[in-house]
């Protein structure tokens, strides 16, 4: 499934900590990819995957897909380490 | 490279095929090692969650003086696997439990990393591009 989640620069910018003409002049050089849409910007969330939760957007995904079960995992694992 | 994985992330392996701790234990290029007491504490887990899969195939190590790791953990029940990850004589330790491990001090003493699966997938990613 496609992700449809976006942000504005402005959104990008308080995200990262930068001002808003650093995150336009990353899109200009290509280290934030971003589609323009006549006027403006939009930012796809797996552009800044990396600088939000350090794994690429893949990972992410496949690192949130895991941590689904994890909390049963981790109880049933916590109840196991007892009977060893 | 090679790897000590904690039972949470096999578990996890079996229960999603997309997740990254399927990625990982799928993954040819990374040995993974687990321990005789994972397996077992895997097989009980696998009961209680009602798994019917057979664990993957990972070369097992047979740990001892798991007492002696104690201190490795907030839980001593966790000590062996930071046992099985210092006897495999590993440089990484990948789990999703890592607020359980004191992870400072098993760098500083054992120098082992600790990671999750995602993230240890990113760092060889990024070894690649450095390299």
């Amino acid at each position: 499934m496609i992700s449809t989640k976006v942000y504005t620069p402005d959104q990008v910018a308080e995200i990262l900590q930068l001002s808003s003409n650093t995150v336009y002049d990353l899109i200009k050089r290509g280290e934030i990819l971003a589609k323009r849409i006549g006027n403006v910007y939009r930012i796809p969330a797996n552009s800044i995957s990396f600088a939000l939760t350090g794994l690429d957007y893949d990972l992410y995904l496949a690192e949130k897909e895991d941590k689904k079960n994890i909390t049963a995992i981790e109880d049933a694992l916590s109840v196991a380490r007892t009977q060893l | 490279m090679k790897v000590f994985v904690d039972s949470d992330v096999v578990i996890s392996s079996l229960i999603s095929n997309t997740g990254a701790a399927s990625e990982l234990i799928n993954n040819l290029d990374i040995k993974k090692i687990i321990s005789n007491l994972s397996i077992k504490e895997s097989e009980i887990v696998k009961l209680r969650l009602n798994i019917n899969k057979p664990l993957p195939m990972l070369e097992t190590i047979v740990i001892d003086n798991v007492k002696k790791y104690s201190t490795y953990s907030i839980d001593p029940n966790d000590a062996h696997i930071v046992a099985g990850a210092d006897q495999a004589k590993v440089r990484f330790l990948i789990t999703y439990n890592l607020k359980h491990y004191k992870i400072d001090k098993i760098k500083r003493d054992l120098n082992i990393i600790i990671m999750t699966p995602g993230m240890f997938l990113q760092y060889l990613r990024l070894s690649d591009k450095i390299d």
